[in-house]
């Protein structure tokens, strides 16, 4: 690494813009501290950012009107998902009319890219990209949402119904 | 007697075909693309689905090709738009009452209605009545799933029934759109070839229990295989991903089995899978923990089983140096070759030349029938009472080499009490073996040495003399078998599940005192080039 010595006297002149930044910065703390300057800076984490209703958050899986999940486990969101981060185990289910359902649904969400085209793929409207953003943890497993998580979580205070019914559709006559 | 020829042209492409075959399968000789559902080249013609329409020179209307035969100069065609404004509307009715069940439909994906839709679908539906509802998930018998609402009536399975395995349990109910599939009061569908019906019905109505929403079909790879259910060797297909196995399917060949398998076939595809396999070689129990007197042999820790797991390479070592080098183990001993026909004629013969040059004479080596008894049995169709794949290919080895000692002579030999060292070459199906048990705790008994090369881990736990060494599969490994008639069949290693596994021939080599070959590991390969959409596979 070489250093580079600048012959130029006038370089020697920064001392002006020293002190004009840092009136600034002086002139800002002043107007912050006494209330009349506007923040640009959260105090986050009492205070939070709200973005609008259709940013592409942490995923959810919504519920049928009995509770139950909407997922058919029918894999489209896995097979879509550019960064292979779902997995899904299906199994039959005791009803003739749901016929399939996941027992294990995780989404790896260090893997996500949160692009959305699960929610794209997804024929039934079972998963959504909701409007939270906060994915800490304090280790690896708090980063794979299972069913639980994704569908029950407390935010969600008690789930987040499908638009897409079954029965709606069997009175339709599809 | 070979049929005359005849020269007719298929969409302008001109081609010979032997008189009285139909226009479709002429289609299929030239690879050209025509819709259909109820034709299946294993059955005979129904001509119900209306779908393989064709325009022909000089008749007014179209023709089914399915049912039409060729004749000397014929012109058809099946590309001009009449054609294909009748199949779209042919397809808009067998939509009608098809229920949007694709999400959890297990056909999804090698579905021929999903495939014919892409190419002649009506992508705005003009029916605006009432879908009629039909029952659901009716259990069918052990193996099928049947779900009416589904089918489309092209009534392949119940001529299967009819034609292939003749039991006649399927058939068509009702009239109308209410038409149904199904068995007289749902009798279970309960043969020995009943999960064909489910690769042969082009939707999703008939699904197999066991394969059931395991895996949606577009994860999973296909490689071709032989079935080692037994000496039959039917051609399979068998669909994998890095998950494992899991399923066979029935590939064409008209020598041996044509479009068909039996279901006892379709369970070869849980012996390759990690589940139940012995993943590690197992050593005798005293001499891991040196109560006799021997050394530790490697650094292994208690299977499942009992008896301790070291490395299959290490532990093929050792025995070299036990049994071949220092002679420790095998001082005056008597060295015996069992075989059973369940390994390739490659392995076979490096095993056998192996044994003769170094351990013993042709007096040593015998075979190891499972089932006298029942082993000329034969269905009719394809399951034979033998369930080894390799016996004709063992048996010709052995008479070649002039061996040809049965199990009834090892047992008086065994009997003597001389015996010291006993190589068995063991059943990769261990279900097919009944007295598996009582032989090996006949071996336990008679022998102090039994160095046994098995896939899965050998019934009894705790064993005192034997070595366990994991072989490969036939999915793992290449070779050469040869079926109950003497058709000589290759099957292809397509990937290794169990890495500790080694073939005969590999382990012969390691007990020469040779290193192995080391194989490129799976993800040096190059990679697929073809993607898994269903459908036409594109190149990405």
């Amino acid at each position: 690494m070489s250093r580079v010595e600048r012959k130029n006297k006038s370089t020697v002149w920064y001392l002006p813009a020293i002190f004009k930044g840092l009136a600034f910065t002086f002139k800002k703390m002043m107007l912050n501290l006494s209330g009349k300057g506007r923040m640009l800076t959260l105090n986050y984490p009492e205070e939070h950012y709200s973005y609008g209703p259709r940013f592409k958050g942490n995923h959810i899986l919504t519920v049928k009107k009995d509770g139950a999940l909407r997922c058919t486990a029918c894999m489209l969101c896995a097979t879509n998902c550019p960064a292979n981060c779902i997995k899904i185990i299906a199994s039959e289910h005791e009803d003739e009319e749901v016929e399939k359902y996941p027992i294990a649904y995780e989404i790896d969400i260090l893997r996500c890219v949160f692009c959305g085209f699960c929610e794209e793929a997804c024929p039934v409207d079972a998963i959504r990209m909701g409007p939270e953003w906060q994915t800490a943890g304090i280790n690896g497993a708090d980063f794979i949402y299972d069913i639980k998580y994704l569908a029950q979580r407390n935010t969600l205070k008690g789930g987040v119904l499908s638009r897409v019914d079954d029965k709606e559709r069997h009175k339709a006559g599809i | 007697m070979s049929k005359k020829l005849i020269k007719c042209k298929i969409n302008k492409q001109e081609i010979e075909v032997p008189e009285g075959i139909s226009i479709i399968e002429a289609f299929k000789k030239l690879d050209q693309p025509i819709a259909h559902y109820c034709w299946h080249p294993g059955l005979s013609v129904a001509g119900v689905c209306r779908l393989c329409m064709v325009d022909i020179e000089g008749i007014p209307k179209l023709q089914i090709a399915c049912n039409t035969e060729v004749k000397e100069g014929m012109k058809i065609s099946n590309q001009s738009e009449k054609v294909k404004e009748t199949v779209k509307w042919g397809l808009e009715f067998h939509l009608i009452n098809h229920p949007l069940d694709c999400p959890i439909c297990d056909q999804a994906g090698e579905c021929e209605l999903q495939e014919q839709y892409m190419n002649f679908g009506q992508y705005s539906p003009n029916m605006s009545e009432r879908k009629v509802k039909k029952r659901k998930v009716i259990d069918l018998g052990p193996q099928i799933v049947l779900d009416s609402e589904r089918c489309i009536l092209c009534s392949r399975c119940v001529r299967f029934t009819d034609e292939v395995s003749k039991t006649h349990e399927l058939g068509i109910f009702n009239r109308g759109d209410r038409s149904e599939i199904g068995s007289f009061k749902d009798k279970p569908l309960d043969n020995n070839y009943s999960v064909n019906t489910v690769d042969i019905c082009p939707v999703g109505a008939l699904t197999s229990k066991e394969f059931r929403f395991r895996q949606r079909v577009w994860y999973l790879k296909t490689a071709d295989s032989v079935c080692v259910g037994c000496s039959t060797g039917c051609n399979i297909k068998v669909d994998y991903n890095e998950e494992g196995l899991f399923r066979v399917r029935p590939r064409y060949n008209k020598e041996i089995n044509g479009y068909w398998m039996c279901d006892k076939g379709r369970e070869v595809y849980r012996l390759p899978n990690r589940k139940g396999r012995l993943l590690e070689a197992q050593v005798p129990v005293p001499r891991f923990h040196g109560d006799d007197g021997h050394s530790h042999v490697g650094s292994g820790h208690s299977h499942e089983n009992g008896n301790p797991s070291v490395s299959s390479v290490e532990i093929l070592q050792k025995i070299r140096k036990l049994f071949l080098v220092d002679k420790k183990e095998n001082k005056n001993a008597n060295n015996v070759l069992i075989l059973t026909a369940q390994y390739t004629n490659e392995e076979y013969e490096s095993l056998i030349s192996f044994f003769l040059d170094n351990l013993g004479t042709e007096k040593d080596i015998f075979y190891w029938k499972n089932n006298p008894e029942s082993f000329n049995d034969f269905d009719g169709l394809l399951l034979r009472g033998d369930k080894n794949p390799n016996t004709k290919g063992l048996l010709e080895i052995l008479e070649n080499k002039k061996t040809l000692n049965s199990w009834e002579d090892l047992e008086s030999r065994l009997s003597t009490g001389k015996l010291d060292t006993l190589w068995v070459a063991g059943p990769e199906n261990q279900k097919v073996y009944p007295k598996l048990e009582d032989e090996i705790k006949f071996f336990e008994s008679h022998c102090k040495n039994i160095i046994w090369w098995t896939v899965h881990p050998l019934p009894i736990s705790d064993l005192q003399n034997t070595w366990q060494i994991p072989t490969k599969t036939f999915f793992e490994k290449e070779g050469t078998i040869v079926n109950f008639s003497g058709i000589k069949q290759k099957i292809r290693a397509v990937e290794v599940l169990v890495s500790a596994a080694l073939s005969l021939s590999e382990s012969v080599t390691l007990l020469k005192g040779e290193e192995l070959k080391k194989e490129e590991p799976p993800f040096l390969k190059p990679p697929m080039k073809t993607n898994y959409f269903p459908g036409k596979k594109k190149v990405i």
